[in-house]
């Protein structure tokens, strides 16, 4: 996976190639094991590295989860950002079918948003979502926008997928299709109250 | 622990009281086997993994710190939610154990659950010629914002408290059956 050198990533810290090599390491034993269980001496050797060198950047299993589904999300589930908050259904059912094709990494990074830990910002595309919305609609109020926001947020998420198949034992389509059709339902009062 | 409440039951209950000091990755099959009176070995027989322990816990959780007030109509049920949101609020390290167990690989092949059942049958009995597509979608979009996960996020990423939520939920409630054919809010 190429690193970006101008940090096209929008998350926190950069990572140096160890770092990278570690997390890639991790997501690829989850996904051959079903489980993230792994010890670290396992990663260690898949990411050619020293296990001494998995402590030293990541001191808790907890820091390197939470690390690796980042990487997941940014990777992995990478996407183009939508450029209007009505295209955000089409993003949705498209962030849907991507994880039903790697449902392991898609568990990963739903567990890791519903820790509660300060490390896990379970929404960060909320930034993206509020200036869309801030730019077509700017007659919004501020409580509807938020709560647009807040909607949009969770359903365009790893933990949607992982409800619906858990929950209701959707298929892709299904799942892609309801998660999709959530979002044009929270649009709806919006859609000619563009500029 | 009296004798009537058997093992798994007893390792449950004793995870519960120890989430009180510690999170749920800080608590170990030995210290549950201690506080229980078995051995460790016990503890693995009757959870063979985290995972398994995970979802034991949130299932006791739910059963005995959240049961969802009993609903028939669609306002009912937006009640129900909010008492809800209130009890997470209340507990919060067990809405999040919660939340979490409901995003993990799941262990086994569960039923749907009673939940599910039940607001599928509340959306039936409010529309019931509604075809079964926009059924799915709507049960899965009311079941997916009464949820702990929604509870969850809504408080880490928007600093929101259960009346924000429950106020954003009841919001996402009245845009799910507006795009419903001919749904009647009061209907039940």
């Amino acid at each position: 996976m190429p690193t970006e050198p101008d940090g096209a990533h929008t998350s926190a810290a950069e990572l140096n190639r160890t770092q990278e090599a570690i997390l890639a390491a991790y997501a690829e034993l989850i996904e051959e094991l079903g489980t993230d269980d792994v010890s670290f001496r396992l990663i260690a050797r898949r990411a050619g590295v020293g296990e001494r060198t998995v402590f030293r950047n990541y001191q808790t299993r907890v820091d390197l989860l939470l690390a690796t589904a980042a990487w997941i999300e940014r990777t992995v589930f990478a996407r183009e950002e939508s450029r209007s908050i009505f295209d955000m259904p089409l993003a949705i059912r498209e962030a849907m079918e991507r994880y039903d094709r790697r449902p392991e990494l898609a568990h990963v990074v739903a567990e890791t948003t519903m820790r509660g830990v300060s490390g896990s910002a379970p929404s960060p595309r909320r930034e993206h979502l509020d200036a869309m919305l801030r730019m077509e609609v700017p007659s919004l109020a501020d409580i509807e926008r938020r709560a647009i926001v807040a909607e949009l947020a969770h359903i365009d998420s790893a933990a949607t997928w992982v409800a619906l198949r858990r929950e209701l034992h959707m298929n892709r389509r299904d799942i892609a299709d309801a998660a999709a059709w959530a979002a044009e339902a929270v649009l709806d009062p919006i859609r000619g109250r563009v500029g | 622990m009296a004798d009537t409440v058997d093992t798994p039951t007893a390792i449950l209950a004793s995870a519960a009281v120890a989430l009180r000091d510690r999170t749920f990755d800080d608590i170990s099959y030995r210290s549950l086997g201690d506080a229980v009176g078995v051995s460790e070995r016990t503890v693995y027989r009757q959870f063979p993994t985290r995972s398994h322990l995970l979802e034991g816990l949130a299932g006791w959780i739910e059963a005995t710190e959240f049961p969802l007030p009993a609903f028939v109509t669609i306002p009912q049920f937006q009640v129900a939610a909010r008492d809800r949101f209130h009890a997470f609020d209340a507990a919060p390290a067990f809405a999040f154990v919660c939340a979490r167990a409901a995003s993990i690989s799941p262990t086994g092949e569960a039923e749907p659950s009673f939940l599910t059942r039940t607001i599928e049958g509340m959306l039936q009995a409010a529309n019931p010629r509604l075809n079964a597509r926009d059924l799915q979608r709507a049960t899965a979009a009311l079941l997916y914002f009464a949820s702990a996960q929604f509870w969850a996020r809504m408080r880490t990423s928007f600093d929101m408290d259960a009346s924000e939520t429950s106020d954003v939920f009841d919001r996402t409630v009245e845009r799910a059956l507006a795009a419903l054919p001919a749904m009647s809010p009061a209907g039940g």
